[in-house]
C-alpha cells in the first residue's frame, strides 16, 4: 500500500493534497457549530445528487406522463417513496443550511476583506441553487409546479424591447409546456454539477485566506489546530444533529413543504386560487409584489438577491469580529433577519388590506438596512473605538484605518 | 408555508413517533365504499384492485369487489368520461390523490362529504364547497338524525380509506422512520462523547 502511494505522490500531489487541505488544514480552533454549515450544505449537495440520479433513472420528462411516474416513483420503484421525499426535503433542507450559512457570515463580517471572492463565489453558488430549485420545481408537473413557472418566467416580460420574444425563448412556446420541461429537466440534471464545481472554487478560495472566527481577530499559530480529527467530529456531531432534523420531517411529516395544489396534475386552463412560491423564495416574491410597477418589482426582486455581494464596500466599518463588538451592526442584523421573515410572512399570503402595507414597509427595511450600513458602519466605528474595545480588536482596527488613511 | 404546515412541523418534532393510524376494519370498511359509491363516477387511478391485499382483504373478497376486472387494473370510474361530462358538466376528478390536494387532507373529505344541506330556495348545497356539482349521493341533507349518524361513519370510513390512497406507505414509512430516527439518535450521541475525548486533548 504505502509503494502504490509512493508511486502515485512521485507523480500527483495526493498525500500532500490530503495534507495540506484536508488532514493538517490549520483552523481557528474558537470556531462554533455555526462554523459548520458550510460542510452541511456541501453534504445535502450529495444527497441531492446521488438521489436525483436515481429518481432521472424512473422519471418521465414528458407533460403526458411527468405526474403519473412521480406517482409511480411514490407507489411502485422500491423505496422510490423515500428516494423522492429525501430529493424533495433535501432541497428545503439546502436552502436552510445555506441561509443559516448566509446569517453566520453577516453576522461575523466574515465577508470582509480579505474574504470578498470567498463571498462572491457563494453568491453565484446561491444564485445557481435558485435556478436549480426553480426548475426542479416544475419536473413533477402539479398545478403549482405550472403556475409557479408560468408567473417566475412572465417576470422576464419586464425586459426592454424583447421582452415577449425573451420569454417565448425560455418556454420554447408560448405557454409554459411540454418544450419548457424537457428544457428545464435537462438544465435541473446539468446545474448541479456546475454547483458542485463552483463548490470547488470555493473551497480554493476559502483554503487561501482560511476561515475567518468568532473573535475577530487574526489568531496566532499557536491557535489554529490542524483540521482532523477535531473538525471533522464537530462537523460529524452537527451532521448527526441536522441528520435528525432532516429524517424527521422525511419520515414522518414528508408534505410539509409540498403545496397541496401540487398533487392536483398540472392544468393551464385553471388558475389556483393564490400561487404561492417554494417557503425559500417567499421573502424575495414578498419584495417583487411590493412594488407596483412589474419592470420595477423585477428590478428589486433581483437587486435584493444580488445587493449582498456589496456587503464588503457597503459596510465601511474597520472594527472587525462583525456583529460582536458592534451593537449598531447587531441591531441591524437582528432586524434584518426579522424583517425577512415577516417578508417570508407576507409572500405566502394574498396581497391585500394591512399585508400589503406590511409588506411595502417590509421591503423599505430591507433596502434601508443596505443603503444605510456605510454611513451607520462608519458613525459606529468612531462609537466603539472612543468607547474602548479589547485591546487586540482595537489594534486590529487601528492598524487597518492607519493603512486605509495612509493610501489616501 | 401556511400556519397549518408550520404547526405540523412544530408538533412532528415533538411528538414524532405517536403518528395515529386509522385501524384496519375502517380502512376495509372505506374501501368498500370507495368501490360501490365514488368509483361510480371517480376514477382512483393509482390504485389497484391487487393493493387491496395489503389493507387485509382476502383473494376471494377483492375478486368479490372486482368483478370482471383484473387483479392489476386500476380503479377506473364505471362512467365514461364523456358521459360524465354530459351529465355533470364536468369529469369528477381522480381520487388517488384527493387527501392530499386539499388543505385539511381526509377532514377536508369528510366535511365535504358531510356538507351538504337544503337551502333556502329547497335545493341542495355544500357548506365546504359552493356550487359543487357533484350530487349529495348519500342523501345526508334529508337523513334524519339516525341516517345521519349512519352517513357520518360512511363518510369517516371512506376519509380514512382515501387518506390511505393517497399515501399507501404511509405505515411502512412510519415504522421504517422509527428505526432510522432511533440510529441517528444513538449515534450522534456516540459522536458527541467522541467529539468531548477528542477535544480534551487540546487542554
Amino acid at each position: 500500500m504505502n509503494k502504490i502511494i509512493a508511486w502515485v505522490d512521485q507523480r500527483f500531489p495526493l498525500t500532500y493534497f490530503i495534507r495540506h487541505e484536508l488532514t493538517d488544514y490549520p483552523t481557528p480552533r474558537n470556531l462554533s457549530y455555526w462554523w459548520g454549515f458550510g460542510f452541511l450544505a456541501g453534504f445535502v449537495l450529495v444527497i441531492q445528487i446521488v438521489t436525483g440520479i436515481f429518481l432521472a433513472m424512473h422519471y418521465k420528462p414528458d407533460s403526458s406522463l411527468a405526474f403519473d411516474s412521480v406517482q409511480h416513483i411514490m407507489r411502485e420503484v422500491n423505496y422510490g417513496w423515500l428516494i423522492r421525499y429525501l430529493h424533495s426535503t433535501g432541497a428545503s433542507a439546502f436552502f436552510a443550511v445555506i441561509y443559516t450559512h448566509m446569517a453566520r457570515t453577516l453576522y461575523y463580517g466574515s465577508y470582509r476583506r480579505p474574504r470578498e471572492l470567498l463571498w462572491w463565489t457563494g453568491q453565484g453558488l446561491l444564485l445557481l441553487m435558485m435556478a436549480t430549485a426553480f426548475m426542479g420545481y416544475l419536473l413533477p408537473w402539479g398545478q403549482m409546479s405550472y403556475w409557479g413557472a408560468t408567473v417566475i418566467t412572465n417576470l422576464f416580460k419586464a425586459t426592454p424591447v424583447y421582452g415577449d420574444q425573451i420569454v417565448t425563448w425560455l418556454r420554447g412556446g408560448f405557454a409554459v409546456d411540454d418544450p419548457t420541461l424537457t428544457r428545464f429537466f435537462s438544465l435541473h440534471y446539468l446545474f448541479p454539477f456546475l454547483i458542485f464545481a463552483a463548490v470547488a472554487i470555493h473551497l480554493v478560495a476559502l483554503h487561501t485566506v482560511r476561515s475567518s472566527n468568532p473573535s475577530g481577530i487574526n489568531l496566532a499559530d499557536k491557535d489554529n489546530i490542524p483540521f482532523h480529527p477535531y473538525f471533522t467530529i464537530k462537523d460529524l456531531f452537527g451532521l448527526g444533529i441536522f441528520m435528525i432534523v432532516y429524517l424527521l420531517i422525511v419520515f414522518f411529516k414528508p408534505d410539509l413543504f409540498i403545496d397541496a395544489a401540487n398533487n392536483i396534475p398540472a392544468n393551464p386552463m385553471q388558475t389556483p386560487a393564490d400561487i404561492v412560491p417554494e417557503w425559500y423564495f417567499l421573502p424575495f416574491y414578498a419584495i417583487l409584489r411590493s412594488v407596483p410597477d412589474l419592470a420595477g418589482g423585477v428590478v428589486a426582486m433581483a437587486i435584493s438577491v444580488l445587493i449582498f455581494a456589496a456587503m464588503p464596500y457597503l459596510d465601511r466599518s474597520r472594527v472587525t469580529g462583525g456583529a460582536r463588538y458592534r451593537p449598531v451592526y447587531r441591531a441591524m442584523f437582528y432586524i434584518f433577519v426579522i424583517d425577512i421573515f415577516v417578508l417570508g410572512y407576507v409572500g405566502a399570503h394574498p396581497p391585500a388590506g394591512t399585508l400589503k402595507v406590511v409588506g411595502e414597509i417590509g421591503t423599505a427595511i430591507y433596502f434601508m438596512t443596505f443603503l444605510l450600513l456605510p454611513f451607520v458602519s462608519r458613525w459606529e466605528e468612531k462609537y466603539v473605538l472612543a468607547r474602548g474595545l479589547p485591546p487586540a480588536v482595537e489594534a486590529m482596527a487601528r492598524k487597518e484605518i492607519a493603512e486605509a488613511e495612509g493610501n489616501v | 408555508m401556511s400556519n397549518n404546515k408550520l404547526f405540523g412541523l412544530i408538533f412532528c418534532l415533538m411528538f414524532p413517533v405517536g403518528a395515529t393510524h386509522a385501524d384496519e376494519a375502517q380502512l376495509k370498511r372505506g374501501a368498500h365504499v370507495a368501490v360501490e359509491v365514488c368509483n361510480t363516477c371517480h376514477s382512483l387511478k393509482y390504485v389497484k384492485y391487487s393493493d387491496f391485499l395489503k389493507l387485509g382483504f382476502t383473494k376471494a373478497e377483492v375478486d368479490a369487489m372486482r368483478g370482471a376486472k383484473g387483479m392489476a387494473d386500476p380503479l377506473i370510474s364505471q362512467m365514461a368520461p364523456a358521459d360524465e361530462l354530459a351529465m355533470f358538466s364536468t369529469v369528477p376528478p381522480d381520487l388517488s390523490l384527493m387527501a392530499k390536494a386539499r388543505e385539511g387532507g381526509a377532514n377536508y373529505i369528510y366535511s365535504m362529504i358531510t356538507g351538504f344541506y337544503t337551502d333556502a330556495k329547497g335545493q341542495t348545497a355544500n357548506h365546504v364547497f359552493p356550487g359543487i356539482k357533484m350530487p349529495d349521493v348519500f342523501m345526508i341533507a334529508q337523513a334524519d338524525a339516525a341516517g345521519r349518524k349512519d352517513i357520518e361513519q360512511k363518510a369517516r370510513d371512506v376519509s380514512a380509506f382515501l387518506e390511505w390512497a393517497s399515501d399507501p406507505q404511509a405505515e411502512e414509512r412510519k415504522t421504517l422512520g422509527r428505526y432510522v430516527i432511533g440510529y441517528f439518535i444513538l449515534l450522534t450521541v456516540l459522536l458527541y462523547f467522541l467529539k468531548k475525548k477528542i477535544w480534551k486533548r487540546l487542554g
